[in-house]
């Protein structure tokens, strides 16, 4: 009976190891893997038709709605690669006086949310102290505050191409074509080229010719 | 006299084996290893788990057929290398796409045992249907989404029981199913497998 509880004890053990060893995909991904590359774009443009563009001189930074102009680090990074990409599908970079065929905006964007844990909390855990232990049977907890408030800010890098060719004629500026990143480390300096190399990969469409 | 002596211990064994089955309520444990097949293979995960227990709580009716219930757990992972996915008219999206699928079967299940005699090894068939608890998440890089729902589930099984001795109630066991689950989320169709088990029985009472 002893050997036989023995063995018992160890299968059970083993269960328990192979049903926790459960593969957690985020705890499995690494920080390039994390990371998404979403581009759309107007079907009915003929990028071919377009021939020059600017780059905006800063990004925007939109903050919870908020929209200001910074140049830092990583938006001079992203500026860069996205001239060097643009040259290497055939477009010239003029100024934005020259009247450029397209306007870039390069955005960087927050969006924050705030919470806090419910502050009834202690209903779900029959470990929370009684109010008897502190000598107030039958009293309530309550708490008047807010409190164990938590940010979560995530972020995303834009880039947007518009249409200034056609602007006067149509009384709008189009947006052409939207390049979205998000996912891990994606402000960071170093990673602007490989990330803005994989949204102009994904659009084989966006090409001109001189 | 010698013959006699053994043919009294023999029909001495068979009873003893005869009423440890009959009424008897046994509880199977098993490590499981489950092979994805068809649609689940295809389009979710195509990696075996290694990932899974299972047991069977089963009341002997007669000296060859128990009912019972059984229940487990498996759980299914894989990451697919970056590709592109069309996720709109003209919208692409470049990502690692990692599927992540928990099965938890709640079934009723029938054992026939064929050979009720003492012996080392004791081949069974078992069927089962019931429900199977699916937990689905579908990252596209670090961003997705779970989707919990429940599924009809039904199970066909086969393998062999072996006691520690032929008149042991308890012992080890080996045998596989196929296991049907169907599923009709995000287009997919079913979640079926097969799993392989190895693990112990024992009487409770």
């Amino acid at each position: 009976m002893k050997t036989m509880n023995t063995v018992l004890s160890c299968f059970l053990g083993i269960c328990v190891i192979v049903t926790g060893c459960t593969k957690e995909p985020l705890k499995n991904l690494s920080i390039e893997e994390s990371r998404i590359y979403i581009t759309d774009y107007d079907s009915a443009a003929d990028f071919t038709s377009y021939k020059t563009y600017n780059v905006s001189d800063s990004a925007t930074v939109i903050d919870n709605g908020v929209a200001t102009k910074e140049l830092t680090a990583t938006d001079q990074a992203y500026i860069d690669a996205v001239n060097k990409y643009m040259q290497q599908r055939g477009y010239v970079q003029v100024t934005n006086l020259q009247n450029p065929d397209i306007g870039i905006n390069i955005n960087r964007i927050y969006s924050t949310a705030t919470g806090f844990i419910d502050n009834g909390y202690w209903n779900d855990y029959g470990g929370y102290y009684d109010p008897y232990y502190w000598g107030y049977s039958g009293y309530d907890y309550y708490v008047p505050y807010s409190y164990s408030v938590y940010q979560i800010t995530e972020g995303a890098m834009s880039i947007d191409l518009l249409d200034l060719k056609n602007a006067a004629v149509k009384g709008t500026i189009d947006l052409l074509w939207t390049g979205l990143i998000r996912g891990e480390a994606i402000f960071a300096p170093e990673n602007a080229d490989a990330q803005v190399k994989t949204l102009f990969d994904q659009s084989p469409y966006l090409e001109t010719t001189n | 006299m010698k013959f006699s002596i053994f043919i009294f211990i023999t029909i001495m064994l068979a009873t003893v084996s005869v009423q440890a089955q009959k009424g008897t309520l046994k509880l199977n444990l098993n490590y499981s290893y489950s092979l994805p097949l068809e649609s689940f293979k295809n389009d979710i995960v195509s990696n075996g788990s290694p990932r899974g227990v299972s047991g069977e709580l089963m009341y002997f009716v007669n000296n060859k057929w128990s009912l019972g219930l059984a229940g487990g757990f498996q759980d299914y992972y894989q990451k697919y290398p970056r590709a592109l996915y069309q996720t709109g008219d003209h919208e692409t999206t470049s990502a690692v796409l990692s599927n992540s699928v928990q099965v938890t079967p709640i079934l009723f299940k029938a054992m026939l045992m064929p050979c009720d005699k003492p012996a080392m090894v004791h081949p069974y068939i078992s069927a089962g249907a019931g429900l199977g608890i699916v937990d689905f998440t579908q990252y596209l890089g670090e961003f997705g989404g779970t989707a919990n729902n429940g599924s009809f589930m039904a199970q066909a099984g086969a393998g062999v029981q072996i006691p520690f001795s032929k008149t042991s109630a308890s012992g080890f066991q080996i045998g596989a199913n196929y296991n049907y689950i169907s599923y009709k989320q995000y287009g997919f169709s079913n979640l079926n497998n097969l799993s392989f088990e190895a693990g112990l029985h024992f009487p409770i009472k």
